[in-house]
């Protein structure tokens, strides 16, 4: 073998090599991404639940605790069709069925007709890999047909409680936009509100000019929201129990943005009646308006911290929008972000240890507040209107799928997105609801 | 006769090749003089416009009357007024400099990108670059502003193309 021969040959089999390394070192951090990604979920057992009259139920309780736990990315359901056995009273749970299957929770359960459109739920958890049955189980009782979404729902919010320690959003509700062409671009928008998971929409107000911006009163009551006047875009609110509306801000220019503050006595907007976009804050009770802001940049989006001390806003003060804060008490404003050309539309979780926004024009990303470190729960180029679920662990969020508007929840560590197939059409700016109380 | 049979024939011939060699050929040279001098002065100012119009063409795609263009473009998250969205206001402001009892209505839009309640103050700072600039260049009309934010684009792509179009102040009276 001549020296160019054994050179070229060495070179071959030196590109072959970095080529398979390479490719080992991309596997590699595949499996990281997912492994490294802090746990995977409490796998789960949810055994479809005995319908003692055997009759067809609407909704199927299983499914529906299922999904709701799933979507928190604190549970891996394992299907239905693994079961070795499919119990639905203490007596006949057996360990080992549920240790194979390698299940470390199990939900079984009953539903009961008691009369003419009556029901009754009965429910038990196990810890499986504490050969533990949870208290004595429990029932729900004077249920109609269309509750029983609503029971599956309590349920959740107990396994989540079980099992996590927290307090599960699974009875909380959602607020969104539809708008749909009445005819040849004539459009008709609708506020609606429905459960987290999109079932059970109602309309609570509609118009045939744009809505936009619903925001919840923390005792889940009211929603604050965009409208239009002939003149142009306005803040009003509508009370759920009456449907009674309300107008908060029509001054010259634009009125948009209301956040509610976290004790309910006041909304903070943005309005140009100055001129330029500022934040006001207008007192529910004394009707005052107070301007809080006065710079000539555009500033908009207030959303209050939990504690109501202090509000995040977008600003285009230093040219393209980031996220800034402004503290009550000091009148003092700091910028709180950073990283990327643009940031807008950010609010707080319940704690206020987390703030989602929009990034990057149609980016969802999660900020740790302290140390300022984003995460991305999405790499789209058109996700918008982020909100925490009221505790914390889901972040709601309008995308695209398709070509179609769809809204999806993400788990805020971004592992885990579920869309929310019950709604569908001509979506928007959804926004989840506090628990009610 | 002949000759001058033979002088369109030479004109032909020069435009054939001008259109086939990107060389200019010498023919076209002496053709094109006379015609230069039968063009009457060129208006630099056509329409107080500070362009003649073949400028206003050129430069700006605006044939004719600025007055015949309502439809001002913008930049991606700027209110910035180009040149020719200046020349088409400045044309309606000095329209409408006589016309005090004339209600105009200048309608501000975004396009998509960006969050929406953004984008409402975004258009709102659109019209209201428009309506200043108009007003100090001698509208002596009521003009009222309205912002539509990104709800009523003329085009649903998401292209380039499209949040072009959808980037606008649109003039109403």
């Amino acid at each position: 073998m001549s020296n160019l021969q054994f050179f070229r040959r060495l070179r071959v089999a030196a590109s072959l090599l970095l080529l398979s390394l390479a490719s080992l070192q991309a596997h590699a951090q595949a499996e990281l991404n997912i492994s490294g990604a802090q746990v995977r979920g409490i796998p789960i057992a949810i055994v479809p639940f005995k319908v003692l009259d055997g009759s067809e139920l609407e909704h199927q309780i299983h499914d529906v605790v299922s999904f709701d736990l799933a979507a928190s990315g604190k549970f891996e359901p394992i299907a239905a069709q693994d079961y070795l056995s499919n119990p639905s009273r203490n007596e006949d749970v057996q360990w080992k069925d549920w240790r194979f299957i390698d299940a470390e929770v199990l939900v079984i359960g009953e539903v009961w007709t008691l009369g003419p459109d009556n029901y009754e739920v009965q429910f038990q958890m196990y810890d499986i890999a504490r050969e533990q049955r949870i208290g004595n189980g429990k029932r729900i009782s004077g249920l109609s047909m269309k509750d029983l979404r609503t029971a599956a729902h309590v349920i959740s919010d107990n396994v989540y409680q079980e099992f996590t320690g927290g307090a599960g959003a699974y009875q909380s509700r959602m607020a969104y936009v539809t708008r749909s062409e009445i005819e040849y671009q004539r459009y008709r928008y609708r506020l609606m509100v429905s459960d987290w998971d999109g079932y059970g929409a109602k309309e609570v107000y509609s118009s045939w000019n744009p809505l936009l911006s619903p925001d919840w009163s923390p005792d889940s009551q009211q929603l604050a929201f965009v409208g239009f006047s002939a003149k142009g875009p306005i803040v009003q609110t509508i009370d759920l129990r009456t449907l009674e509306t309300q107008t908060i801000a029509e001054f010259k220019g634009v009125n948009s943005a209301p956040a509610w503050s976290p004790d309910g006595s006041k909304i903070a907007y943005s309005a140009s009646r100055n001129g330029s976009p500022d934040i006001y804050v207008y007192d529910v009770l004394t009707r005052q308006h107070t301007r809080i802001s006065t710079h000539y940049g555009i500033d908009t989006e207030p959303s209050w911290s939990p504690r109501g001390d202090s509000f995040l806003f977008t600003s285009s003060r230093t040219g393209k929008p980031q996220v800034y804060s402004y503290s009550i008490n000091d009148e003092t404003v700091s910028r709180m972000t950073f990283e990327g050309d643009e940031s807008a539309n950010a609010s707080y979780n319940f704690n206020g240890n987390s703030i989602v926004m929009v990034h990057e024009g149609g980016q969802i990303a999660v900020m740790i507040e302290e140390t300022s470190r984003i995460t991305m729960l999405t790499n789209a180029k058109f996700d918008e209107s982020p909100s925490f679920s009221p505790n914390g662990d889901m972040v709601l969020y309008k995308s695209e799928q398709q070509y179609e508007p769809a809204f999806m929840v993400a788990s805020s560590d971004g592992r885990v997105r579920t869309r929310l197939s019950l709604v569908s059409g001509d979506v928007r700016e959804p926004a989840w609801s506090p628990l009610r109380k | 006769m002949n000759r001058k049979l033979g002088l369109i024939m030479t004109v032909l011939m020069g435009l054939v090749l001008t259109a086939c060699a990107s060389k200019p050929e010498p023919v076209v040279e002496a053709v094109k003089a006379p015609v230069v001098t039968e063009t009457p002065q060129v208006d630099n100012n056509a329409f107080d416009s500070g362009y003649s119009v073949s400028d206003l063409t050129s430069q700006f795609g605006i044939s004719g009357d600025p007055l015949n263009y309502k439809v001002l473009y913008f930049k991606y998250n700027s209110s910035a007024i180009d040149e020719r969205s200046r020349i088409i206001a400045v044309r309606h402001a000095q329209h409408l400099s006589g016309q005090s009892g004339t209600r105009v209505n200048l309608e501000g839009h975004a396009d998509e990108r960006g969050t929406r309640d953004f984008n409402l103050a975004l258009g709102e700072r659109r019209a209201q670059t428009v309506a200043q600039l108009m007003s100090t260049a001698g509208a002596n009309s009521t003009i009222e502003t309205i912002s539509y934010g990104e709800e009523r684009p003329v085009d649903a792509a998401h292209t380039e193309a499209s949040w072009q179009a959808n980037r606008r102040v649109e003039i109403k009276y």
